[in-house]
């Protein structure tokens, strides 16, 4: 489904990624690891453009993402692309309700009326009903952040994009997190998500070892149970 | 200290659209109180030096005919509070006499005569406030003419009449401490003994000034009464020397009032922004501010940071205002130096604005404490915790058809959450459209034909004045009947001006101007009441009334040939000619006694007023004819001169002042409301999407702004305006607004402006990423 082609990064002359090519195919479950600074985000901003790259191409379907005008760009990324990050963000003068149906409602494919019972579904199934109408501020983080899966999953993306999603999360809060990405791979939602964590790492179907801007290594594994000690061992082979 | 330096230079790197605009505002807040006080200490030097050098007259009484000089006499030396007096002969001359660069004076509205050189006091001075001398051949003109007409030294001016010619060199530009301004109605050519005596056995009409010094401590009032009472020559009017002053304070103190009405505005929007901006930028540096706090910098030394930043501002603006000023200031007294002279005092002109410069630097400096101080009081953990210090800001609901407009909803919504951020913008938008459209709308009200009721007569099309001859009844008779004839004229009316007197509210007699004739024909829109019907009405100007304490219905004795005539008073009007006071009845005045008479003349549709003028100057060589337009634009002339002046500056500081604040303002509120620009981009809006959605904010503001301030000046404005002329003789102005410009150039100026400005000022959103939220 995606295509990247030697994309490289870099700021201020300093090269973040260097020829970074790899694939995602429709209903994967990519990890992203590797030390701190390392460019793991940098490379997922790339991926949905919200950065621009130095170098190389991402092909979206056959698209080229990267020579895509902006206004597009965001048109895109608003109906194939779901996004979560580390401190779930939202917009404090709406509702929980209405930052969820926020973006269903800008891309006007759909009625109100689907959107608005797609999020009550959504909230449902995350275990946040009850909360519609909250502000932003009077719900405790996990929420928040399943709040903002809910967001993210509005326009039934084809792929959902997450940063650290776990990384302000308690465990038994990383724990409903984790339950709710497998269930949704399941249901063939390709997802890509940056994490430290292997616990994370190990539900993913792939995982890409990132350092010094390049993947230094790359695991598939092909049982799709519990291979968090597999992974524990190939990460320890990394490190030394 | 190197450190607190240091500090703050990183500080003024860090926030450097802030602190440019910042830094605008102040100096711009240091200029005008700099630039208003400089113009006021110009001008008070300038007619103070003008009336010291000219020994300006403190009574002055008018009269034309015979009189009896020893009985003058005898009345001054009997009366030992009179320092000295002076007996003032003027030559009065039709403007038609006059001819310079081969056109008469006629289109100048003034009564011109010549006079010579005085003796003692009331001196016509030179340029350089000296006496002026002219000598044989010369003539001194005064200034009002070297400004409107642009005569100078060196040009020929003739007086003529049927055969007799006589060209007389301009020697000098004669400054004239009572009949200086364009408000004053009569001015006073100078011309030698000899050429005075030749000119007069040809042309003119004597006219004759009793003017008085008095001793300290004596009243004028005193005077005029026992004036008065000994029935001393008295036909014309009586002035006072504070009237006099008044017209010229009023003439060029205008200018120096609005820009300091417009300073002291402008410094509470300074401060207004200054506090908004330290608060602004204070939340955002809860964070840093905590930390500084935490690793235990005293809160003394926070606030020294502080201090010294906005220290370093504020005296970079009054550096720079003060100096602008200096130009900017002599700009805006350079009319009243013409005038007047540069005047002994010239040290106010930099005294004043200095200690105003300080002044505002105090209130700038406590103000910056006061709001320092008090987010300062916060303790450390919750600068740090900022986030939760911030108190809800309420939600909007997202309408439930879906959304049609994006954009304008979001930013509707978003803008329904937040005013409070918005009062501050909002006052300045409304604060400077009001700014722009009063100078417009007062323009276009007194260049509004029905302006002319102000002036105590209906809506005409052309005013006849005929004075100043032998046979003024014969005169009239020939004009009326041409005018009959005259198939081209719709309509016409004559009155009949003369003297009565009449007891004011402390009991002294005043001479007051009685206009007879059919009220009818050009109704003129009353106060209160309506017109005089018979012989037993009289209507009073507003300033009559209020001086004589009369109300519509009460009674009023006036003096005519030493009769008591009882009036019942019919209605109150406004007037702004003869001092604003005037009369309305039908008063039968000898033939001798008629100052003036006046004729009101309608065109039919589809003759030009202009053609009209034209062809009755030819033909009625006696009389003044004026287009009323161009009367109304004369007697105010001086006002209206500052007032396109201020027009022009008024509408580049508003639009300045609009393109500061939302600098300003978009670069506070972008960076507050970083993380959501960072969150909308991230759910799919465009950059562009989110410009718009600012750009909507500020113009929804604006517009607001704008209708406001277009309300206020208005209303608001013909108050001021009001006040403006009340001292003239008006009372209640209904601003006269040209739609084209007020509702509709006016505002799409500023909105362009603003539109400009916002297309420029949230280029930076493109830089917001989402990645900086998450690292914080
Ligand atoms: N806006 C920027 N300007 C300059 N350098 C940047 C910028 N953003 C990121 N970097 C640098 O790029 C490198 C990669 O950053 P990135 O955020 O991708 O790392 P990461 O792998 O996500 O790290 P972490 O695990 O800490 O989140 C870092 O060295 C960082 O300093
Ligand atoms: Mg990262």
């Amino acid at each position: 489904m995606i295509k990247v082609e030697q994309i490289s990064k870099s700021f201020n002359n300093l090269e973040i990624l260097n020829n970074v090519s790899f694939e995602i195919k429709r209903g994967d479950f990519v990890g992203v690891m590797g030390p701190s600074g390392s460019g793991k985000s940098t490379l997922l901003y790339s991926i949905s453009q919200m950065d621009s790259v130095s170098g190389g191409r991402i092909l979206f379907e056959g698209r080229n993402l990267s020579e895509m005008p902006e206004v597009e760009l965001s048109e895109f990324r608003l109906t194939k692309m779901g996004f979560v990050f580390q401190n779930a963000q939202m917009l404090k003068n709406l509702s929980i309700f209405n930052n969820i149906i926020l973006p269903g409602l800008i891309a006007k494919k759909e009625t109100v009326h689907i959107i608005r019972e797609r999020a009550s579904k959504l909230m449902k199934r995350m275990e946040i009903e009850g909360l519609e109408e909250r502000d932003v501020r009077e719900v405790s983080g996990g929420q928040l952040q399943r709040a903002s899966i809910c967001r993210a999953m509005i326009n039934n993306p084809e792929i959902l994009f997450l940063d650290e999603p776990t990384g302000a999360l308690n465990s038994a809060a990383t724990d409903q997190v984790l339950a709710i990405l497998e269930d949704l791979n399941h249901e063939g939602m390709t997802i890509m998500t940056v994490t430290h964590e292997p616990r994370v790492a190990a539900k993913a179907k792939k995982v890409l070892y990132i350092q010094d801007g390049q993947i230094a290594a790359c695991k598939e594994f092909l049982t799709v149970t519990d291979h968090e000690r597999e992974l524990d061992k190939w990460l320890m082979e990394l490190t030394h | 200290m190197k450190l607190l330096l240091n500090l703050v230079r990183k500080d003024f790197k860090r926030n450097k659209v802030i602190t440019t605009a910042l830094a605008v505002f102040l100096v711009l807040s240091a200029l005008m109180m700099a630039g208003g006080l400089r113009v006021t200490g110009a001008m008070i030097s300038s007619v103070k030096g003008l009336n010291e050098m000219a020994v300006s007259p403190e009574y002055i009484q008018m009269h034309k005919g015979a009189f009896d000089k020893e009985a003058l006499d005898h009345f001054v030396e009997i009366h030992d509070y009179i320092k000295d007096s002076l007996t003032v002969k003027m030559l009065d001359v039709r403007n038609a006499n006059f001819i310079y660069q081969g056109e008469t004076l006629e289109k100048c509205l003034m009564d011109n005569g010549f006079v010579v050189q005085n003796n003692g006091f009331d001196f016509l001075l030179n340029m350089n406030n000296e006496i002026d001398v002219v000598q044989d051949g010369e003539i001194g003109v005064p200034v009002f003419y070297a400004q409107e007409l642009g005569i100078k030294a060196g040009d020929v001016i003739i007086v003529h009449e049927g055969d007799y010619r006589k060209e007389l060199k301009v020697s000098t530009i004669i400054r004239d401490s009572s009949m200086n301004s364009a408000l004053a109605s009569s001015k006073r050519f100078l011309i030698s003994q000899s050429d005075m005596a030749e000119i007069s056995s040809y042309m003119g009409e004597w006219e004759y000034c009793f003017e008085f010094l008095l001793k300290d401590g004596a009243s004028t009032s005193v005077l005029a009464k026992d004036y008065m009472d000994a029935g001393m020559p008295s036909n014309g009017v009586g002035i006072t020397g504070s009237i006099l002053r008044l017209m010229n304070t009023f003439s060029y103190g205008l200018v120096a009032f609005i820009i300091i009405a417009i300073s002291l505005l402008l410094i509470i929007i300074s401060v207004l922004c200054l506090s908004y901006i330290i608060r602004a930028t204070m939340s955002e540096e809860h964070a840093a501010i905590g930390a500084m706090k935490a690793i235990g910098f005293p809160e003394k030394t926070i606030e020294k940071l502080y201090q010294i930043k906005y220290s370093i501002l504020l005296l970079a603006a009054a550096v720079i205002g003060y100096s602008a000023a200096i130009p900017f200031g002599d700009f805006f007294s350079s009319s009243v130096i013409r005038y007047c002279g540069s005047g002994s005092g010239e040290w106010m002109k930099w005294v004043f604005p200095f200690i105003g410069i300080i002044l505002l630097s105090l209130i700038v400096l406590l103000e910056c404490r006061r709001i320092i101080r008090r987010n300062l009081k916060s303790t450390v953990v919750e600068l740090m915790r900022e986030e939760e210090q911030i108190k809800k800001q309420g939600h909007y609901s997202l309408p439930s058809r879906g959304l049609k407009y994006r954009n304008l909803t979001i930013a509707i919504g978003e803008l329904k959450c937040r005013w409070k951020e918005y009062v501050v913008i909002f006052l300045v938008f409304v604060f400077s459209s009001f700014l722009m459209l009063l100078p417009l709308n007062m323009k276009s009200t007194v260049e509004n034909p029905s302006f002319i009721t102000y002036m105590g007569v209906g809506q005409s099309d052309i005013r006849i004045d005929i004075q100043y001859t032998d046979n003024l009844t014969k005169q009239k008779d020939a004009v009326t009947s041409y005018l009959e004839n005259d198939s081209e004229i719709e309509k016409a009316a004559i009155y009949k001006n003369g003297y009565v007197q009449s007891q004011n509210g402390l009991g002294e007699w005043e001479y007051i101007r009685v206009e007879n004739g059919d009220e009818s024909v050009f109704p003129l829109e009353y106060l209160e009441g309506s017109a005089p019907v018979g012989s037993k009405e009289m209507a009073l100007s507003y300033l009559n009334a209020s001086e004589l304490g009369k109300k519509v219905g009460d009674s009023i004795t006036v003096k005519y040939q030493g009769a008591d005539l009882i009036f019942t008073v019919s209605g109150i009007y406004q007037d702004i000619t003869y001092g604003g006071k005037t009369a309305k009845a039908a008063i039968d005045f000898d033939e001798n006694d008629v100052e003036v008479y006046i004729v009101y003349l309608n065109v039919k549709d589809g003759v030009s007023i202009a053609k009209k003028t034209d062809e009755l100057r030819t033909v009625l060589t006696v009389g003044k004819i004026t287009p009323v337009n161009e009367f109304v634009a004369q007697t105010l002339s001086g006002i209206m001169d500052d007032m396109s002046l201020v027009e022009g500056t008024a509408i580049v500081i508003a639009l300045l002042l609009i393109i500061l604040i939302t600098v300003m303002f978009l670069q506070l509120v972008t960076a507050k409301e970083h993380s959501a620009i960072a969150i909308k981009k991230v759910i799919g809006f465009s950059n562009r999407d989110i410009r718009i959605q600012f750009g909507i904010r500020i113009l929804v503001i604006q517009f607001m702004g704008i209708v406001v301030g277009t309300i206020f000046a208005n209303s608001l404005g013909g108050v001021i305006f009001g006040l403006m002329l009340s001292s003239m003789g008006a009372s209640k102005i209904t601003m006269l607004v040209d739609p084209l410009t007020a509702y509709l150039l006016c505002p799409a100026a500023q909105l362009l402006v603003v539109f400009i400005t916002v297309i420029v000022g949230t280029k930076v959103v493109e830089k917001y990423h989402i990645r900086d939220q998450i690292m914080e």
